[in-house]
């Protein structure tokens, strides 16, 4: 194989890593905040899509017009979720928590399916269908997009949790509630905000892949899988963590499909997971920390 | 403190074990028995998921992979090698057993969100395994013309006959799990799904109980397996995907902790919402085809509604109805 | 500390109860008449997957059976009586389809189910149709369907075993002989790589690489990197979801001035996937039915009238047209009518059987349907053309090259 080719391999690789980073960047939050895990994180990977080309190819928006618009109605139906379903579960049950956005994907992708029917959707490129070569290999300019959208989003992450008040809150919060509701701080209003900060995250990798993809009513939970896992290898509860699991599970299965099989690759990537696991139970980067289910 | 039995209890048992075994002399109806017969295969599943989450508090989001590989093992068994029916049943409950201890041993250092990762990425695995092990598993197309499960002479090729047989295992296994939860090893799963330290500190050997209880869920996965495979006469992957793992912890979780009926009930309910038109009589077909259209949404505002207004799951709902219930049974 | 080993059995089956205690009710709302419809109406079911995965292939059928239907009704229906047919959504799950068939065949007395989409559902369905008596014609492409021979079953969509060696014979055609298979790793991608694999000696062609992907999958960069290493003529795509858009942008892509020639299937012949593609897929080639260009069927045939009659029908009554899965529901209701017209006057499932096995000639939008005792399908070489992707549409290739 020539060097050209494994950078091509290296290149897929971190264009689906980074897709899964933004997924898994999302659970994080959402873990942060409540502790559990939102299954319907997927869901709002699809939503991102669809309400984006609902609001340029529906309404007749712009595409960054529309691309804003899909991303804000999901982080709206996020937060709108978490108050609905989330928030009136007093007690905080982990596994309650679960079992509620299980039912909540189930609602979100059906909802999808009724409003827009039942086939695939397209949206044209950013910018450009074009591509740029990097000593040979190539990739298109909309994984350009999507890489840059995702550094954004780590940095905007990186500067609402270390520079604003709202974001230490975030991070009290995840500490220990009960302190953070002594110094003031409304635990309810930070799960809240986690999960519309989730949604849009979400919706923003939805939006940024679906001009490469497509999208369906039934896109959220094949991507929601990846981005847990990725979410999981890295370790829970750290937002660079989850970015580093989402480029190692793309990585793993680009260069499973180039040197082993493809038929196999995400039986290969899922192993290396478990394997990963198994000698690390906290994830790769994942500190040891309490943890209860 | 000692009680006396509840006269009006087991009245409720009694009859409930008779009109369930009666169903079949009732009615003809092949559909209604069907929609039963497949109630009655989750049934044994969500026997093992409430010992498993609801006693020893571990949560497993790959058991639709032990349901399919009982489900390919007897049909294999039986379609290819030309063995009884019985011999596939055993073939695979010892190939989950052995598969469900395989996993669980390394698994069980795991917690939370990383065991659940674990056993969904063995799911995800396995599913790969019945898409790509083709002389087995007849790949995506799946086994069809699986026989009907028979007992030496006896063979269950009605609707009736198959939903006694698999009603009749669902009680065995229930029965099975009862007397678990009672035993010592029951006491020390409930003081698990507490407190871990606590049950350490009581001598209880904490991962024994644990494998043993996995192992034994991951059986009667394979069980269902045995008995939906050779019901439906036909299988492929698509039977035994994720979503169908997460549903059985939704069934879990919504029937409850430390609870059988709990589980069973919510299994029940769930089940039969994709049927609903089958149990609610009368309904027009406009109806149904709209209950048909909606069925996901219903599905999951259900799911929700069960979380958020019954909080500690139909088990504490029947811990209310019947108080002088203690915290076993 | 002992309990009543009563009320603890009580918990464990208080379950059952409820199960037991609301059974009875039931029953009186469900033990309705069987039998043949009223004598009336000719009953007949279609099992479709209106939800779930496959909700793509089940929409358009449904719409398809709507619309003919209704002009079979104008028409006066079968000899005098009105065709009704009873819609059960089988979500794209197996066990569903099984207990809907059963519930079709029991309690709605149908001579005839349609469905499913999905070749895993019609498969599943076997077990209720072979005991149930009843004719299924199934709307999935699977070549196992009639391949494992019911004497039940038939089969619209053309089958592999035709699709595979038409467009072989055009690959040669083309002067192609180093072949790459990428195919999706369900049951379409397995059935279509398999056949091909089993028919390319005769056409002089060899496999170099074959590839695999999920559906879901966001990027296949890797597998056409793979594949463009083994220098193949052409490849040969097996993809009927959205992913096989993905793979033209993909191809395009890295292939820059020398992307990889692509070849597919019918499953490609959907608007979808044209307008996801975008440029990517112009010169793309594919096997389908004449009914996405009609003029292929000749202007002056039957075909052409029944073809076009179809398209302005279901335009107008759903504002867009019919796709290759609404043609192969049209297919089935045909089939089903046409017997069930043949048939005598209080004809049986059984009759009614026969009589589809009978059809012979029948022009329809999927071909010209000519049923026999072993061959359940019927569909020929000539029921197929090729066609490229020009300007963001297909037309019919007048020579493949």
């Amino acid at each position: 194989m020539g060097a050209v080719e494994l950078l091509q391999f290296a290149l897929a690789g971190l264009k689906n890593g980074a897709i899964y980073a933004l997924v898994a960047l999302g659970f994080t939050l959402v873990y942060a905040a409540t502790g559990a895990i939102n299954f319907a994180q997927g869901e709002f990977y699809m939503l991102g899509g669809m309400l984006s080309v609902w609001a340029y190819a529906g309404l007749g928006l712009p595409l960054p017009l529309a691309g804003l618009v899909g991303v804000a109605m999901t982080a709206l139906v996020g937060g709108v979720f978490e108050l609905l379903a989330v928030r009136p579960r007093k007690d905080g049950d982990l596994l309650a928590i679960i079992i509620i956005t299980v039912g909540g994907s189930m609602v979100l992708s059906s909802a999808a399916r009724h409003l827009f029917g039942p086939l695939e959707k397209a949206l044209p490129a950013f910018t450009s269908t074009g591509t740029v070569s990097i000593f040979g290999a190539v990739l298109e300019i909309q994984s350009l997009w999507i890489l840059g959208l995702t550094t954004l989003a780590v940095v905007a992450l990186w500067y609402l949790y270390n520079r604003t008040s709202l974001g230490r809150a975030m991070r009290a919060c995840a500490v220990n509630r009960d302190a953070a509701r002594l110094v003031g701080i409304d635990p309810r209003r930070i799960v809240t905000v986690s999960f519309m900060l989730a949604a849009a995250l979400g919706a923003l990798a939805g939006l940024a892949v679906t001009p490469l993809t497509q999208t369906a009513f039934d896109v959220g939970p094949s991507v929601g899988i990846k981005g847990f896992a990725a979410a999981i290898l890295g370790g829970l509860g750290n937002p660079i963590a989850a970015v580093a699991g989402g480029i190692v599970l793309g990585m793993l299965e680009s260069m499973s499909i180039a040197f082993i099989s493809s038929t196999y690759k995400d039986a290969i990537a899922l192993v290396v997971l478990l394997g990963v696991l198994f000698w690390r139970p906290q994830g790769i980067f994942g500190a040891s920390r309490r943890e209860k289910v | 403190m000692v009680k006396r039995p509840d006269i009006r209890l087991i009245a409720i048992v009694a009859i409930a074990l008779v009109a369930v075994f009666a169903l079949p002399m009732l009615t003809s109806e092949r559909y209604l028995l069907r929609v039963f017969t497949f109630v009655g295969v989750n049934v044994i599943i969500i026997t093992g998921m409430a010992l498993l989450f609801g006693y020893a508090g571990q949560v497993s989001l790959g058991h639709a992979a032990f349901y399919g590989i009982g489900a390919y093992a007897s049909a294999f068994a039986v379609l290819t090698l030309g063995w009884p029916w019985v011999a596939g049943v055993a073939l695979a409950l010892v190939l989950t057993a052995v598969g469900g201890l395989l996993l669980a041993l390394p698994s069980l250092r795991l917690k939370g969100h990383y065991l659940a990762m674990a056993t969904l990425g063995f799911g995800e695995i396995m599913k790969v395994v019945f898409v790509e092990a083709r002389p087995v598993t007849g790949g995506p197309d799946g086994l069809s013309g699986i026989p009907y499960p028979t007992l030496g002479p006896l063979e269950f090729d009605t609707a009736g006959t198959a939903y006694w047989l698999v009603w009749g295992v669902a009680a065995v296994a229930l029965l099975l799990a009862y007397n678990v939860v009672r035993s010592r090893a029951g006491r020390a799963m409930r003081a698990l799904h507490g407190s871990e330290l606590g049950a350490t500190a009581c001598g209880i050997d904490i991962t024994g109980v644990k494998v043993r209880v996995f192992v034994i869920s991951a059986a009667l996965a394979g069980l269902a397996g045995a008995l939906y495979a050779h019901v439906v006469g036909f299988v492929s992957p698509s039977t035994f995907s994720l979503h169908v793992s997460v549903l059985l912890v939704a069934m879990a979780v919504l029937g409850g902790t430390g609870s059988l009926a709990g589980p069973v009930i919510a299994t029940v309910i769930l089940t039969l919402i994709p049927y609903s038109d089958a149990v609610i009589p009368g309904l027009s077909r406009t109806a149904l085809e709209t209950i048909q259209e909606w069925q996901e949404d219903i599905y999951g505002l259900t799911i929700i509604a069960v979380m958020l207004f019954v909080p500690g799951g139909i088990g504490s709902l029947i811990r209310r109805i019947f108080p002088e219930r203690g915290d076993a049974g | 500390m002992s309990r009543s080993i009563g009320a603890r059995l009580a918990r464990v089956f208080v379950s059952t109860c409820i199960v037991a205690l609301t059974v009875p009710v039931f029953l009186v709302g469900c033990d309705g008449e069987t039998g043949y419809g009223d004598g009336e109406t000719v009953r007949i079911g279609a099992v479709l997957s209106l939800s779930g995965s496959l909700a793509g292939l089940g929409e358009p059928a449904r719409r398809a059976i709507e619309v003919e239907v209704d002009r079979i009704n104008a028409d006066g229906g079968v000899n005098g009586r009105m065709v009704e047919v009873l819609y059960e959504d089988d979500a794209s799950d197996e066990a569903r389809s099984v207990a809907a068939a059963s519930r079709l065949i029991d309690q709605e007395g149908v001579v005839a189910i349609i469905g499913g989409s999905g070749t895993g559902q019609s498969m599943a369905m076997r077990q209720e149709i072979e005991p149930g008596a009843v004719p299924q014609v199934a709307l999935a492409g699977g070549s196992i369907v009639t391949d494992q021979f019911s004497p039940w079953v038939f089969q619209t969509p053309w089958p592999n075993r035709v699709v595979v060696p038409f467009t072989l014979e055009n690959l040669q055609a083309a002067g192609i002989e180093r072949l790459a298979i990428i195919a999706e790793s369900g049951g379409y991608g397995k059935d279509g790589s398999d056949v091909t694999k089993d028919f390319v000696d005769e056409f002089g062609i060899e496999i170099v690489a074959e590839e695999q992907f999920n559906r879901g999958d966001t990027d296949m960069t890797p597998q056409l990197t793979k594949v463009r290493a083994e220098a193949p003529d052409a490849v040969l795509m097996w993809a009927a979801g959205a992913e096989a858009a993905t793979i033209l942008k993909n191809n395009a892509a890295i292939g820059g001035a020398a992307p990889l020639r692509f070849f597919g299937a019918p499953g490609n012949a959907r608007l979808e996937f044209v307008e996801g593609a975008g440029d990517a897929a112009e010169g793309f080639m594919f096997a389908a039915g004449h009914i996405l260009v009609p003029e292929t069927y000749g202007v002056d045939t039957e075909a052409y009238e029944v073809a076009t009659s179809f398209i302005d029908r279901y335009t107008e009554r759903w504002g867009a047209g019919p796709d290759i899965f609404a043609g192969h529901a049209y297919d089935a209701i045909h089939i089903i009518v046409e017997a069930a017209r043949r048939s005598p006057a209080d004809f049986t499932p059984g009759d009614l059987r026969d009589e589809i096995e009978a059809t012979s000639g029948l022009v329809s939008v999927g071909g010209t349907f000519t049923f026999s005792p072993t061959d359940h399908n019927g569909m020929t070489a000539d029921d197929l053309t090729m066609y490229v992707i020009e300007n963001g549409a297909w037309a019919p290739v007048e020579e493949v090259r």
